[in-house]
């Protein structure tokens, strides 16, 4: 069963005063099985959080219809509101209420109330690590503590479906991982679907099932990340080092798309390391090059990124 | 939705309401120094210019509704500007609530607020200058209290649609549109002064008609016929449609994206 469906979803968004407008969705369909945790990746400005925003409800599309845990998002907003929630990067509470009472605040406008309130802001006190924290008003805590305070309002109603908006955007790196740990938990434990939007490739590959790639307010890409390294063809990249002979004709040989040498290092990218190291080998060996080690990588994440960002 | 839920939701707004107005001292300033200066130097005008104990009864009542009709709208706009004001609104709208949580729950705040203005007010008004504003009896009182109450909410309505439809630049609205309302309804002088057309505006107020009511017993013959249900229905008109304003606001922001703009 799907979490999210969409068609054709469009938006564009108007500048009363300039008339300016920007498309940041155009015509973008999309499926996530529940379950999963799904990112989206693009750059500032892709459409990234338009789309989050439109499938929490907060937002209205121009065209095209959606769906969330089998409600369309326009008619029955009420009854996903009860069942989603969200957690962004930039969020902000009333300045100064305490962290013990923003989640109390909130965990009752999820109906919420006595005991069973009390317990599930205990829990998630404890479960994102808040509880040295609870004497101090929001505006005065770090960005990391509003952070975890920001993913545990976003568990108070036990979601179905989570919205994570650049969860771990302006954190320390040790924070980060915490962060992406307790995620990484809730897939594990709850079997809460996610979908996240993130720009650092190493969460999205830790994190993501399946990855799609937007810009320009479309979706260019979809698939794991792998799927979405091969599919994108920018190639593997073999290194080595050599020793003795000349090897600056080595770029010309079939099937090597890049080809660098700096010292005795050499870098090729080929289309398949499976089908060129072999001719590689022999084409040195046969020029008397000693080959002193070989390295076969494939393409990062972040590769993928910037090729489909350009 | 049980009642239970409603309730609670309802609550949420109210206990949050109370929090802030605990934590920060302009709320001190809205409750006691600008309705005390109001009230005092009102008072002391009425002195100077020699005025009747009954016409110095008329321009206070319209001291204390101002005072009374302002807190308590404040507080039910407050409950959209808190969230304008920490960038925090995104969260109460991706909630399961609706309008009528938000604006019970700190229209609850306002009313009790709006109590404590009326009866320091009152008390003072009484010491300093002889005002009895339990002249018109219990149940006079009680109604103009509601009828101040329900124009405050039906204000704050109209508020804080404004400010989902044209964010932060309508804040101002929040200080304005009360004022303009009480100077429509006649609050230091009958309506029949105004000139014909803003008369016929002051009509449509429905604290006009609570004025003019609760002034009869102090010596002066109310304008309108049968003020009281004036008041009341007009009070339900305008916080049907300020409702529905509301309503129509949040979803022109969801359209245009406003609603996220006030919570980056």
């Amino acid at each position: 069963m799907l979490a999210v469906e969409a068609h054709g979803l469009t938006k564009t968004f108007r500048s009363v005063f300039s008339r300016r407008s920007t498309t940041a969705l155009l015509d973008v369909s999309l499926a996530v099985p529940r379950g999963m945790v799904f990112g989206l990746l693009g750059p500032n400005g892709a459409g990234k959080t338009t789309l989050l925003s439109i499938l929490a409800t907060l937002l209205l599309p121009d065209r095209g219809r959606a769906s969330v845990l089998g409600h369309d998002v326009i008619r029955e907003a009420a009854r996903i509101r009860q069942k989603v929630n969200m957690a962004s990067g930039n969020a902000s509470f009333l300045w100064s209420l305490r962290p013990g009472e923003i989640l109390t605040f909130y965990g009752r406008l999820y109906g919420l109330y006595g005991m069973r309130l009390r317990r599930r802001v205990d829990d998630l006190i404890g479960l994102c690590e808040l509880a040295d924290h609870l004497k101090t008003p929001y505006n005065e805590l770090s960005t990391g503590i509003k952070q975890r305070l920001n993913l545990a309002k976003s568990l108070l109603n036990d979601p179905e479906l989570l919205f994570l908006d650049e969860p771990t955007l302006g954190l320390d790196p040790d924070i980060s991982i915490r962060l992406r740990a307790q995620i990484a938990a809730l897939r594990r434990e709850r079997g809460t679907t996610i979908l996240l939007t993130t720009h650092y490739m190493r969460e999205a590959e830790e994190l993501c099932d399946e990855i799609a790639f937007i810009k320009g307010g479309q979706i260019l890409a979809r698939g794991t990340a792998d799927q979405l390294k091969r599919q994108i063809r920018i190639g593997e990249v073999i290194s080595l080092r050599l020793e003795g002979g000349a090897w600056e004709e080595l770029g010309a040989l079939p099937g090597i798309l890049g080809f660098v040498s700096k010292d005795d290092r050499v870098e090729c990218t080929v289309d398949s390391a499976v089908e060129r190291l072999p001719t590689i080998l022999r084409w040195l060996h046969e020029r008397n090059v000693a080959v002193r080690h070989v390295d076969v990588r494939e393409p990062e994440l972040e590769e993928v990124f910037v090729e489909l960002a350009k | 939705m049980s009642w239970r839920s409603e309730a609670v939701r309802i609550y949420a707004f109210a206990h949050r309401s109370l929090l802030m107005a605990g934590r920060n001292v302009f709320f001190v300033f809205e409750l006691v120094f600008w309705p005390l200066i109001g009230v005092v130097s009102i008072g002391l005008m009425t002195r100077f210019l020699d005025l009747s104990p009954e016409d110095s009864a008329f321009v206070l009542v319209g001291t204390m509704a101002l005072s009374t009709v302002q807190v308590c709208q404040l507080d039910v706009t407050y409950a959209l500007l808190f969230d304008i004001w920490s960038k925090s609104v995104k969260h109460q709208f991706l909630a399961p609530i609706a309008i009528r949580h938000l604006a019970l729950g700190a229209w609850l705040v306002g009313v009790g607020r709006g109590l404590v203005v009326f009866a320091l007010l009152a008390a003072v008004s009484h010491w300093a200058f002889g005002f009895n504003f339990l002249a018109p009896g219990w149940v006079t009182l009680a109604l103009f209290l509601l009828g101040c109450f329900l124009t405050a909410a039906a204000v704050g309505f109209f508020v804080c649609a404004l400010v989902v439809l044209f964010g932060t630049r309508a804040e101002v609205s929040a200080w304005s549109a009360v004022n303009l309302v009480l100077v429509l309804c006649g609050i230091y002088y009958p309506v029949s002064v105004l000139p014909e057309p803003v008369a016929g505006l002051a009509a449509a107020i429905p604290l006009t008609y609570f004025l003019d009511a609760f002034r009869a017993p102090y010596g002066f013959p109310p304008q309108f016929q049968w003020p009281w249900l004036w008041g009341f229905a007009l009070s339900a008109g305008y916080l049907a449609l300020g409702h529905w304003a509301l309503a129509a606001a949040i979803t022109r922001s969801r359209r245009t994206g406003l609603l996220l703009k006030l919570s980056e």
